[in-house]
This record gives structure tokens, sequence and C-alpha cells, in this order.
């Protein structure tokens, strides 16, 4: 409140003393002029942020959502009774942000691609769900995510709402256990998060259509996906894995047990990258969590993983010869081409194990225990072929050497000839 | 010939014979250079392969149409537009490697192994693949298509 006191009586000192000059000069947003001169970061931040704000490029001012008149200096230019609003709180900063954004036909004139349903999404939130029904201004509205004063589009890396700064911006609220505590809810998303392939994809790789926390939860309308609807969610990029699920048996145990789809074996938060041990009875396999040697999914499991082993272990035969035949100069690039085909084999192999059907885990893989099989012996002809034109150039260059040797003994015996000879004179 | 003369004599004929026999064995080794050479290949492979000479006509691929070919050891698909231009891509998936297809019926590039697509100028734009296909640069000489790296 202090600093409120400090500011009333800065402006007013401005108001007396220097807004004359400032009209004088013809500036036309007093709201600007006098929050700029203001040594106080909460009244004067905002003018600097906002030289940034989308909002200000396409034209908007300061009374645009705080209401007043820009034209007056001084308190009087912040009279209610022109609209003011000063700072919006809770559903206030819904209903000024909805006033231009749920509107299309505004809309349309700024950016004719953009949706308007944010509010509407917003209320179906958890955010939303818990304003209207408590008017809790905790909860986060638009300018807890969408930076205040400094809005941005989602495609510019400054933007709060930029795909690999999503996480940071979510945990501003959902790290912080003081502030989660009220919920019951818990505080490590965000850790686990960034320890999963999908942030790795994004932030290591660089691509930036990597899931990040809206894109599973919503983001104006962000909620815990359902458990029946989980799969939906990760069928949105892994659409084979989920249609695959969607007709196995287990979519049907899950369901009846209450588990969600994916995430009982992948997890959510801390999805790590799926490798083939997962599959099977051995060490970091998670069908052994319901699962063991003594029952038929054991079993089932145990045969998709001896399948996709045996792929592996042909492409990695396969392939040490093929390279070990080209690097001796032998032709064997259409086998390498070929062999292209057997690894989409396997690819597609481990994603029919989301079937938990052997049958089809073997059918998928198939082709590419032919195609390896031939690639194999493509570089085993290759490299027995490179053994018969080294075998065949070492005997040659040994004729010729030893026709050389004969050679120069011939020549020397020559040579000595007439000493030994006594019939030539 | 006097006897002072001769291991004058001696001493340039050991010279001769030395330089003879050093120019043998510069020779044997010349000689046996490539021969060992090849018996023991270099442990990297030759370098890639930069442009290659696709084994059918411009006519026989028609609009709306892809038709996979090996670019070196890699598979690649050239497609033609509806509207007739020729494209040719890397066949490789970026997302895990499958081998992509043409499908006519979406107009699209398609990897069956998780159901990416990319568009007409390779750009990933649906599914799991995280960038666009690799582009080569096509070339109709005639009778022939000539795919190559790009510049």
């Amino acid at each position: 409140m202090n600093w409120n006191v400090t500011a009333a009586i800065v402006i007013v000192a401005l108001v007396v003393g220097g807004s004359q000059d400032l009209l004088a000069q013809g500036s036309s947003d007093m709201c600007i002029e006098c929050h700029r001169a203001l040594d106080s970061e909460p009244l004067a931040g905002p003018v600097e942020h906002f030289e940034a704000d989308i909002h200000a490029a396409a034209g908007f001012g300061c009374v645009d959502c705080h209401g007043g008149d820009a034209s007056i200096a001084g308190p009087g230019g912040m009279d209610p009774a022109l609209g003011f609003l000063g700072a919006p709180r809770g559903e206030e900063v819904i209903v000024v942000c909805g006033r231009c954004h749920s509107d299309g036909e505004f809309m349309r004139q700024f950016n004719p691609s953009l949706r308007v349903d944010q509010v509407a999404e917003y209320w179906t939130s958890r955010h939303g769900q818990r304003l209207a029904a408590t008017g809790d201004t905790a909860v986060a509205t638009c300018s807890d995510c969408h930076a205040p004063h400094g809005i941005r589009p989602a495609s510019d890396p400054s933007s709060s709402v930029y795909p690999p700064t999503v996480a940071s911006t979510c945990g501003r609220c959902h790290d912080d256990a003081a502030r989660m505590g009220a919920f019951d809810i818990p505080v490590d998303q965000h850790e686990k998060y960034e320890r999963s392939v999908h942030r790795e994809a994004m932030v290591d790789g660089g691509d930036i259509s990597a899931p990040t926390c809206n894109d599973c939860h919503g983001n104006h309308g962000a909620a815990p996906p359902g458990l029946s609807w989980v799969g939906n969610v990760c069928g949105q990029c892994h659409a084979v894995m989920a249609d695959h699920f969607d007709e196995s048996r287990h979519a049907q145990t899950f369901a009846a047990l209450g588990m969600p789809g994916c995430a009982t074996c992948h997890g959510n938060h801390e999805i790590l990258e799926a490798g083939d041990s997962l599959l099977g009875l051995g060490e970091g396999a998670i069908c052994t969590t319901c699962h063991s040697d003594s029952d038929m999914g054991g079993a089932a499991a145990m045969a998709m993983r001896a399948g996709i082993d045996s792929l592996i272990s042909e492409i990695d035969a396969a392939t040490t010869v093929l390279h070990e035949a080209e690097q001796a100069g032998m032709e064997v690039s259409a086998a390498q081409a070929d062999l292209t085909d057997a690894n989409s084999a396997l690819i597609m192999g481990r994603a029919a194990v989301h079937s938990f059907s052997p049958d089809a885990v073997a059918e998928a893989l198939e082709p590419g225990y032919e195609i390896a099989t031939a690639s194999l012996e493509t570089g085993e002809s290759a490299l027995q072929d490179l053994r018969v034109r080294r075998l065949g150039l070492i005997a040659s260059v040994a004729i010729i050497l030893m026709f050389i040797l004969a050679l120069v003994l011939k020549i020397r015996q020559i040579e000595s000839g007439p000493a030994d000879s006594p019939g030539r004179a | 010939m006097s006897r002072q003369d001769q291991p004058t004599t001696k001493s340039r004929r050991g010279f001769v014979n030395w330089l003879l026999g050093t120019s043998a064995g510069a020779f044997a080794v010349s000689a046996l250079y490539p021969v060992v050479r090849f018996v023991v290949p270099p442990l990297e492979a030759e370098s890639a392969t930069s442009s290659v000479t696709l084994p059918f006509t411009p006519a026989e691929i028609g609009p709306n149409e892809g038709k996979p070919f090996r670019f070196g050891n890699r598979p690649g698909l050239l497609v033609r537009t509806s509207s007739g231009d020729l494209r040719a891509f890397s066949a490789e998936c970026t997302h895990l490697s499958c081998t992509v297809q043409y499908r006519t019926d979406e107009s699209r590039i398609w990897c069956a192994c998780h159901n990416g697509f990319f568009d007409l100028n390779g750009t990933n734009v649906q599914g799991p693949p995280p960038r666009p296909l690799d582009a080569y640069d096509v070339n109709v000489r005639g009778d022939q298509i000539v795919v190559s790296v790009k510049a």
C-alpha cells in the first residue's frame, strides 16, 4: 500500500507541476507520459513493457483495457465514472480480454485465423471452474500466462507461451509448493517433464511441435485428461499405437480396472524413451507389473520381445557384413537401400506391440526377416567374391615376382657364362 | 690401366649399382603399394553419392504419382505433382527412418510406420516427423532424370 500512496503523491505532483507542460507538447496518451516519469517499477514498468506488446503494435493503448480517459492528465483521467478499472483482477481480467477476443467480427480485423473461443474454453478449465465457483483470484487468468503489458504471440521466442517456455510459465505457479498446497496438487510435474523424451525433443532436438503442458492438458481449457481419454490425447501424435491399443484386449481391461490407457505403461509427465527393454519379463520390463512367466500375458510379452530382438540381430548382422563389403570397395548399395525397409518392418513391429498380439507383431516383422536375410546373403556373397579376387591378385603377383626372380638369376647366369664355359672364345 | 685408377673405377661402379638398386627398389614399392592397398582396404567407405540418373524416363511418371528410386545406398522418392512438377526427396522418414511412400489418394507423402505425412514440399504436416524430408535437385535432360544433392 505504501508505494500506492507514494505514487498518488507523485501523480498529484505531476498533475500540478508538469501535466500542463506535457499537454502543451501535444502528447495524446497521458497515461504513458505520466507513468513513464514515475520512479516505481510497478507503475512505470508497464509503460516500458507495453512497447513490445502485440496490442501496442496493433494501435491499442492503456485505456482499452484499464478504462479511463488518456487525454486527461492526473487522477481526473482515472475516474471510475469514465470506466477506469485500475488493475483488473480475477473475473475482471476475463471480461476485459474477452471483450475483444470473444468477438469474431472484431478480431477478424487483426488476425482472421485467431480463434475466439478462449473465454468459453477458460470456463471449462480447472482455473475457470474454481474462479466461477469460489471467486478465488489466486487461480490463473489470462494475464498470469500471457505476461501482462508484454503479450507476444506464441510463435515469438520471447513470448511466455512460446512452446519451449510453456513448462516454465505453468511452473511459475505449479512448481510452488506453498501455492499448490492449498489445492492438494503435486509440484513435481515440471521436474518430471524436464526428464521426459518430449522435453528432449522440444529443447535438445529443437522440435517446437513436440508436446508441452498445453498439448495434453489444453491451453485455455487446461485440465487433467480424463482416464478414458488419455489415449485420445496421446493418439494425436501417436496415432498408429493408439489404433492398435484401441483394438487390443488391454483397452477393455484397463478401462475396467480404472487404469489410464497409455499412461499405465509410459507414465504421464516423465515419459521416457520407450526402448525394447520395456517389453518382456526382463529387467526394466513394464509387463512384469501385472504379468509373470506363468501366465499367457507373460508368454505373449516374451514372444513379442523375442521376435523383435531376433530381427534386430539379423539387421545388425546384415548391416555389419554390408558395411565391411562397402569398405572393401564392393558394390552393395542396392542391398543397403533394401535394408532400410527391414528397419521399417522393425518400427512397424514395435508399433504393433500395442496390439499385445504376438501374431500381429510377427506379421509386421515378417517382411523384415526376409529383407535382412537376403541382404546378409548379398553381403556374404560380396565378401566371398572379394576373397576370391584377393587370392587371385596375390597369386598373380607371386607368379610375376617369381618370374622376375628367375629372370634375374638367368641374367646373372648368362653374365657369368663366358668364364665358366671353355667352349666359348 | 694403372693401379692408381682402380679404386676410382670401383667406387663409380658401386655408385651406379647403388643408384640402379635403389631405383629398382622404389619401382617395386610403387608397383606393390596399390596391390597392398587393395588387399587391405581403408577403414572409410567411398564418399557418398552426390548424383544419380534414375532408371526410368520422365514419361514413365504421370501427374499425382510417386516412384521410389535408389540414391546411392539410401531410398529416394520422386514425385510428379498434379501441375507436372518433378520433385525428389530422401524417402527416409525424419522420425525413425522408415521408408515413406506417395499417397495418390491424398496427394501427400506418407510414412506407414506412425502415420506421418509430408506435403509436396517435403514439409512435415502431420504425425510425429520432427522435420521436413531432405530434398534433392531434379534435372531433366532429354529422356533422363538426374537427381542430385542440393548445392
